[in-house]
């Protein structure tokens, strides 16, 4: 009957690709289903399963959740205030200098809106209105503009503290205390500024080498083969100047510390809101469509929690979850192997799921048993956005390639697509493999912080046997 | 005729309702930055504003599920199935709807009314700071259930005002 959850997952993954329903939707009938069932088989008792409403209400008062309708108005607000339009424009004057400066200027805006973006759907919603058109203008072509913008999109993936971040630290916190608990090893647990700091090293790795493929690849643009565009006026070099100091600060506060992400979320949020009331563009039908595309996205992404919250009481009602323990326990005899093996199956779900649908769903039904194994719960953490972030610019179902080949509304040939794509991936895996080589990258931007003492066979042995149902060899 | 009066008119509620919390994430983002400058500059007051931003967010998130079913926003990957005819999606959501949705949200109505009416009847306080309005955060599971179920029901008899 354990093996009713697996079931349970691959179904799921069936019917959103079949069904074409909303994932809560699909992410609760299956539950639904599975709870008949295992009630009337007698896996489990109905009185487990009222501790849903319970665990619903849980959800409503999670503190970290409050940085999601948050992180999705600081997203609409983008989206309709002109900023990232000043931002481009001011980037492309500041490297005029090189035919490379559109794609260096489209580069750098990605890199300070995506994290303050609420997800990869809204960056390449806001990047695609405000970058390709630009670049187009400027003569990059259609193929390579697609590729930037869906690179750009995915850096929120990657660079804290965005929500995918936040959201992952709070998942992996969880799935670290379970694997604590089952094992009974001492350890300090991880939290979402762990997950930003290690992150941290990585991601700019990755910005670094976009940065130089972007000049490589645009140094033999024609220049100035449009007009390039209104000149900036002093207001809006002002803006230009101080939104990159403000959101680097705002970054800086809560890699360190000094503010809670939500704090900074909040922060972001209201001085978006009143540079737009202040300048005059944020009122009357845009603040309307601004609210009301910050309730839509947030409800849809709310109602993720909560069927993911039903799914995975079914899920462990089941026993599945000591299941798939011993399923990874087996998977190999090394803990790189067991982080590579799972890391292919996250990777392969994050070709037909959402980031979060994987953070909410997958990560906390392999992560658990994964930590048992592996001391070093910031590694795999990383390592799962790397993946998440590569499995999302891979063409052609890709997340940030179909968001952004819709936005475009251009029929693009797949393999110019491909061409244009292929030196991002390659350098986003080239990141991802020196992180796997190289787990110290993840703490590197951490004083103190030292790598977890790596397992002995006894160790290795000892925590097995802490799960149930495992017996070594 | 008094069916399609009675469906016109708890669509219209709903919209109303909803309408109404568009604005309750400004009060959220106002009270969630007012935590830092509290907490760090008057050293007072912040758990006060972290616990109304709390049930406020709660309220919010509450409404904005069906808000965001109305608006047609939830995530799908329907890169497969956009293939199909309009009337055999249709048919799909309505299966859906009736076999998955609303046993859903019927359930979590029976199974937390206890909990929440013991809640509500003591006008529970939040545990840690004991600042009133705890009990609205569990009536705000209960409220996102309700939605759900009259939204889904609304669905199913086809109608399709939106807003």
């Amino acid at each position: 009957m354990e093996a009713a959850g697996l079931a349970m997952l691959a179904l799921v993954i069936l019917l959103m690709i079949a069904s074409g329903l909303p994932a809560f939707i699909v992410l609760i009938g299956v539950s639904v289903v599975f709870a008949a069932f295992g009630v009337c088989s007698g896996a489990f008792s109905y009185s487990l399963l009222t501790a849903l409403p319970a665990r619903l209400s849980g959800l409503l008062e999670t503190d970290l959740l409050q940085a999601l309708p948050l992180y999705v108005l600081m997203g609409a607000l983008l989206d309709h205030l002109p900023l990232a339009d000043i931002l481009f424009r001011a980037g492309a004057r500041v490297f005029s200098g090189t035919p490379a400066a559109p794609l260096l200027s489209a580069i750098g805006v990605g890199a300070m809106l995506a994290p303050m973006n609420g997800s990869v759907g809204a960056s390449a919603a806001t990047l695609s209105r405000v970058i390709h058109p630009r670049l187009i203008s400027r003569g990059t072509s259609a193929e390579r503009s697609l590729s930037i913008v869906c690179v750009v999109s995915t850096l929120g993936v990657v660079v804290p503290p965005s929500l995918v971040l936040i959201l992952l630290g709070d998942t992996m916190l969880r799935a670290h205390t379970e694997a604590i608990n089952a094992t009974g090893v001492r350890a300090r647990v991880i939290n979402t500024q762990d997950v930003f700091q290690g992150a941290l090293i990585p991601a700019g790795l990755f910005l670094i080498t976009c940065i130089a493929l972007a000049w490589w690849l645009g140094r033999r643009a024609v220049a100035d083969a449009a007009p390039p565009g209104r000149p900036l006026g002093p207001g809006e070099w002002v803006v230009a100047i101080l939104a990159p100091l403000f959101i680097v600060g705002l970054l800086a506060s809560v890699v360190t510390g000094y503010m809670y992400a939500v704090e900074a979320a909040a922060t972001g949020a209201l001085v978006l809101a009143l540079s737009g009331l202040a300048t005059r563009t944020l009122r009357g039908e845009v603040l309307a469509t601004v609210l009301r595309d910050t309730m839509a996205v947030t409800g849809a992404l709310f109602a993720i929690f909560v069927a993911a919250t039903t799914f995975t009481l079914v899920f462990r009602a089941f026993g599945s979850d000591r299941l798939l323990a011993v399923a990874v326990a087996q998977l190999s005899g090394s803990p790189t192997g067991t982080a590579v093996a799972v890391l292919a199956f996250i990777g392969a779900c994050a070709l037909v799921l959402d980031a979060f649908e994987i953070i909410l769903v997958v990560v906390p039904v392999v992560m658990p048993p994964v930590l048992m194994q592996i001391p070093d719960p910031v590694w795999m953490a990383v390592l799962t956005l790397l993946v998440l972030q590569a499995s999302f610019l891979v063409p052609p179902f890709g997340y940030a390639v179909m968001m952004a080949r819709t936005r475009i509304a251009q029929r693009l040939d797949l393999h110019l697509v491909v061409r244009a794509l292929a030196p991002f991936v390659c350098a986003q895996l080239l990141v991802l493999a020196a992180v796997i080589a190289m787990p110290q990258l993840t703490r590197l931007a951490k004083p103190g912080a030292t790598a977890p003492a790596p397992l002995s066979d006894e160790e290795v042995r000892r925590r097995l046997d802490a799960i149930p149902g495992i017996n070594p060899q | 005729m008094l069916l399609s009066a009675c469906v016109s008119a708890a669509d219209r509620a709903v919209a109303a309702t909803i309408a109404a919390g568009r604005w309750v994430v400004v009060p959220v983002s106002l009270l969630l930055f007012l935590q830092w400058p509290l907490r760090d500059l008057v050293w007072s007051y912040s758990s006060q504003a972290n616990d109304l931003a709390q049930w406020l967010f709660a309220l919010y998130v509450s409404l904005a599920m069906t808000y965001a079913t109305r608006e047609r926003a939830h995530l799908a990957a329907d890169a497969f199935a956009e293939r199909y005819a309009a009337p055999i999606r249709g048919r799909i959501a309505r299966v859906a709807l009736s076999v998955c949705v609303v046993p859903w949200s019927l359930f979590v109505l029976i199974a937390g009314t206890p909990m929440v009416w013991r809640s509500v009847a003591q006008l529970e306080a939040f545990p840690e700071t004991y600042n009133p309005g705890y009990f609205i955060i569990k009536a705000s599971a209960l409220l996102l259930a309700a939605l759900v179920l009259i939204q889904a029901l609304l669905d199913m008899t086809g109608s399709d005002r939106r807003g």
